[in-house]
């Protein structure tokens, strides 16, 4: 019977749930599995386990019951080991590693953070700074609306300046919302958001952080931004580089076509 | 023990939040590579489909067209659509004002579930609900 593993915390956790429904359908209830001064929060693997909707919520409140009382490091969604003593025997075998992990990350939650533009106000924003592009819409407009390839022409430039403005907005909600964090980590980049970043917290500065998040959406009005935490450290949980985010962020301007 | 702060935009307990928080469960989080990892298939169309929209000729014609629209006198602050925003963000209520690349994502990790769950479904005790096929996807609403 193989055994999906939900994340890894300190033997002395206080608050593990021990028998909360987790994956599958009826959900598995939650065990947990010890070896040395380590713990695994684990359940039985339902055969045929998919990513659906369902088993990643599972998965997520699994954890996020788990964190609410200490620090867990969160697994990754799915992932299975053949029996339950694999995993006591990957705990023996890696504790060390874990032990320091559950230390830098003990009391720090994961706060991510996603910013994308207002789209009316970005554009007001473009056409204000740029005299070409009011220029040309002023144009189109007299034309009664301009020929397909005014538009195209138009739309391109405008185009080009939100794209523009996306890689500095991002920069900056991350510049503002870095010092009331004690780590960073930079997620995906997509065209859904300019800024999607996870912030590592102190519990206690948990207020702080998010009074920072209150003051970039005062001072940015034309974005929108969405704060989800606290998190498990899904993030923060591999130890390297401890600040990747200037080398990513750096990056932005790769995907132009 | 700290008192947690109360959760924004309920990642934990409520499904609209977790579409925000899905690329970390499924792509950040401990990997052992020991373990095996369930199948993801159908899910990671979400990156790619996300990334289509750059910057395509719909694109340019609708930028065109809303700077048409836009009424450069009234400065961006008269744009109606901005108190309510920042109103409602915390609640992440301003999903559907967000913008249609976002939604389009949305719709994508939709599918990939219920295309996951009619791969994986033979010999699970779901069929039987399933076999309702008109009413699945809302009754996939109320049951997740």
């Amino acid at each position: 019977m193989s055994t999906y593993v939900y994340g890894i915390a300190a033997g002395s956790h206080p608050g593990l749930p021990e028998g909360m429904g987790g994956v599958g359908d009826p959900p598995r209830p939650v065990r947990i599995l010890r070896a040395g001064d380590l713990a695994a929060v684990v359940s039985e693997a339902p055969d045929g386990l998919r990513p659906k909707r369902k088993e990643l919520l599972a998965h997520q409140n699994v954890l996020s019951e788990a964190g609410a009382a200490g620090c867990v490091l969160p697994m990754r969604f799915g992932s299975v080991a053949p029996d339950d003593d694999s995993i006591t025997g990957v705990l023996a075998e890696r504790a060390e590693h874990y032990q320091e992990r559950l230390r830098a990350l003990d009391n720090r939650v994961e706060y991510n953070v996603k910013a994308n533009h207002v789209e009316e106000a970005v554009l007001h924003q473009v056409m204000a700074e740029s005299p070409d592009i009011r220029g040309l819409a002023e144009a189109n407009r007299q034309a009664g609306g301009g020929s397909y390839d005014d538009k195209i022409r138009l739309g391109e430039m405008v185009a080009a300046a939100v794209k523009a403005k996306e890689a500095d907005d991002g920069a900056a909600v991350q510049r503002a919302l870095e010092s009331a964090a004690d780590d960073m980590s930079v997620g995906p980049e997509s065209t859904g958001w300019l800024a999607n970043v996870s912030f590592l917290v102190d519990r206690d500065e948990a207020e702080s952080f998010l009074a920072a998040v209150e003051q970039v959406r005062k001072d940015m009005p034309h974005l929108e931004v969405r704060v989800n935490g606290p998190l498990p450290p899904y993030s923060f949980v591999e130890p390297g580089p401890a600040e990747p985010a200037r080398t990513v962020a750096s990056g932005t301007d790769t995907g132009a076509g | 023990m700290t008192v947690v702060p109360a959760q924004q935009s309920g990642g934990g307990g409520g499904s609209s939040g977790l579409y925000d928080v899905l690329e970390l469960v499924l792509d950040r989080g401990l990997v052992i590579d020991a373990f095996v990892r369930v199948s993801l298939v159908g899910i990671e169309i979400l990156k790619i489909d996300v990334r289509v929209v750059v910057a395509s000729v719909d694109t340019y014609l609708r930028f065109a067209e809303a700077c048409n629209r836009l009424d450069l006198e009234a400065g961006p602050r008269k744009d109606p659509g901005l108190p309510d925003l920042v109103g409602e963000m915390t609640e992440s209520g301003a999903r559907g004002k967000s913008k249609g690349a976002l939604s389009g994502a949305a719709e994508t990790i939709s599918d990939a579930f219920k295309q996951a769950r009619t791969e994986g479904s033979e010999g699970e005790t779901e069929s039987r609900p399933r076999a309702r096929k008109s009413t699945s996807s809302r009754r996939k609403e109320e049951q997740e």
